[in-house]
């Protein structure tokens, strides 16, 4: 981060992303502003966007559109090393993707030895010092195939948490997930969110959009609908859109 | 008892037959020599053969899945460019190699391109190595496409770039879903390498065939050639056996 940078820590301009030469359009100009601490939550009907909006914001869509400026340098310039500053974004995605390969401790250990060049030492201690949050301490050694669903996604935060991230996005961190897991899951978020981590996280969790978020995002055919408080969003809804998902979903 | 004694009789009879028939055709007249010359050939020519067209494929392969996931995509002009030429060079060898059969490959090689050349190894080497290379391109280009893709965007969402994540995430994996694929395709080299007779190279197969031409007897050079070959097939399939079972390990 510039050192004398006081904006938003991530500002989304208009930005729009359409396939097969703009038939289908994804986003279709969304702009929002995230300060540091917030913990975002975007909801919204399947198709609407609001996936496509949060891998906008690393890069693994590659906007059409508009621009991203993240810690005050903007990412959708093509002259920006985008692996520099994807090192600060964490991500979690909803089929976990952990590393079938490697072990727990590895899986989170290689980039930070990799890429920050932390030593093997150093990584594994700080590895270990995440299991121990996230509950799984005793499976560093395991691969990923012998973890539960709930156990890998938590193996997955942490992993992202490795890295040492400025902000961490949530791509339906517990739709994959069985019922029982999906609380230990939430449970680390919500911890996450408490030591004060800038999130973004789409879910349809809306007990936890409710008692967690800062901020509510409702979005639908790639636009922001509304934007506001859990209790904006959820108890006094303005647009007929928002009314009408929340009544299909509460 | 004496109809079984008999028979045993015969038996002897028949299996120091074929003793004394493999004695004179491989044995006495040093013709064995053949055999171990012939043998010799093959594998050097089967490996180096093999050696190439893994470096040829895997090259391929590179270059056919980054157009595939990036060409279209891909922000840096310069590099779109190099990779649509690069792809269509791919298209054209695959297309061209795996269209046409490898005897007549390998008399192209020898007596049209390298005609002034009589180094019969290296132009095998070469042809099989050539040849190869298109089918392993397939298998490794599959290896690469077999991998979820969620896996490439973990890799780059934790800030390696594309190489690294290749090399870190995607190949290590891919490596292990083709391997029996590769070594079938190995195993197919080794056997394909019999055509080299074609251009007088002197592997196994042309070994037997001289033998055959100088003792006038065709089944028992033949049959040994035969049988050394499936030594070999039976060997490397058990060694790929074991190899596949120590990569396993991890997934359980």
């Amino acid at each position: 981060m510039k050192d004398n940078y006081a904006g938003p820590l991530i500002k989304v301009e208009n930005v729009k992303k359409h396939y097969k030469d703009g038939k289908i359009k994804a986003l279709n100009g969304a702009s929002i502003e995230v300060e540091k601490g917030e913990v975002v939550v975007i909801i919204g009907p399947s198709g609407s966007g609001k996936s496509t909006l949060l891998r906008s914001l690393n890069l693994l869509e590659v906007p059409t559109e508009g621009n991203i400026i993240f810690e005050g340098v903007d990412i959708t310039d093509k002259k920006v090393d985008i692996n520099i500053h994807r090192q600060k974004m964490g991500m979690v995605f909803q089929h976990f993707n952990l590393f079938p390969h490697k072990t727990i401790i590895d899986n989170m250990t290689m980039a930070p030895i990799k890429l920050l060049k932390m030593s093997k030492e150093e990584a594994e201690k700080k590895a270990l010092e995440l299991l121990d949050i996230v509950n799984l301490k005793d499976r560093a050694n395991s691969y990923p195939n012998q973890l539960s669903g709930g156990q890998k996604q938590r193996v997955a935060i942490a992993r992202a948490l490795c890295m040492n991230p400025d902000v961490m996005l949530f791509d339906e961190p517990t739709s994959a997930l069985d019922p029982e897991m999906v609380g230990e899951v939430l449970n680390v978020m919500k911890d996450l969110a408490k030591k004060g981590m800038t999130m973004l996280v789409v879910t349809h969790e809306m007990g936890f959009a409710r008692e967690v978020a800062t901020r509510v995002i409702f979005m639908d055919e790639g636009m922001i609908i509304e934007d506001g408080t859990p209790s904006d969003i959820f108890d006094n809804p303005k647009s007929d859109r928002t009314k009408e998902f929340l009544s299909k979903i509460i | 008892m004496l109809e079984l004694f008999i028979n045993k009789n015969i038996t002897n009879s028949v299996m120091a037959n074929i003793l004394n028939e493999f004695y004179d055709v491989m044995i006495s007249n040093n013709n064995w020599k053949y055999i171990v010359n012939g043998l010799k050939n093959t594998l050097i020519l089967t490996v180096f053969a093999c050696i190439l067209g893994i470096a040829l494929g895997t090259t391929v392969a590179i270059i056919r899945t980054t157009y595939d996931t990036h060409g279209k995509e891909t922000r840096n002009t310069f590099l779109k460019f190099i990779l649509t030429v690069l792809n269509a060079i791919c298209k054209i060898y695959l297309t061209v190699i795996r269209g046409t059969p490898v005897v007549v490959q390998i008399l192209i090689v020898y007596y049209v391109i390298f005609a002034s050349s009589n180094n019969k190894l290296g132009i095998g080497i070469l042809t099989f190595g050539i040849n190869s290379g298109a089918y392993v391109a397939e298998i490794i280009r599959s290896g690469i496409m077999s991998i979820d893709k969620g896996q490439y965007e973990a890799g780059r969402s934790l800030g390696f770039n594309y190489i690294q994540t290749m090399i870190y995430i995607v190949a290590p994996q891919a490596f292990k879903n083709v391997l029996p694929t590769l070594a079938n395709e190995f195993i197919v080299l080794l056997k394909e390498t019999a055509v080299a007779g074609y251009i007088a190279l002197e592997d196994l197969t042309k070994g037997g065939d001289i033998i055959r031409s100088l003792t006038y007897t065709a089944y028992m050079p033949l049959l040994t050639v035969a049988a050394v070959y499936l030594a070999m097939v039976m060997f490397f399939t058990w060694l790929v056996g074991k190899l596949e079972r120590r990569l396993r390990t991890d997934e359980r």
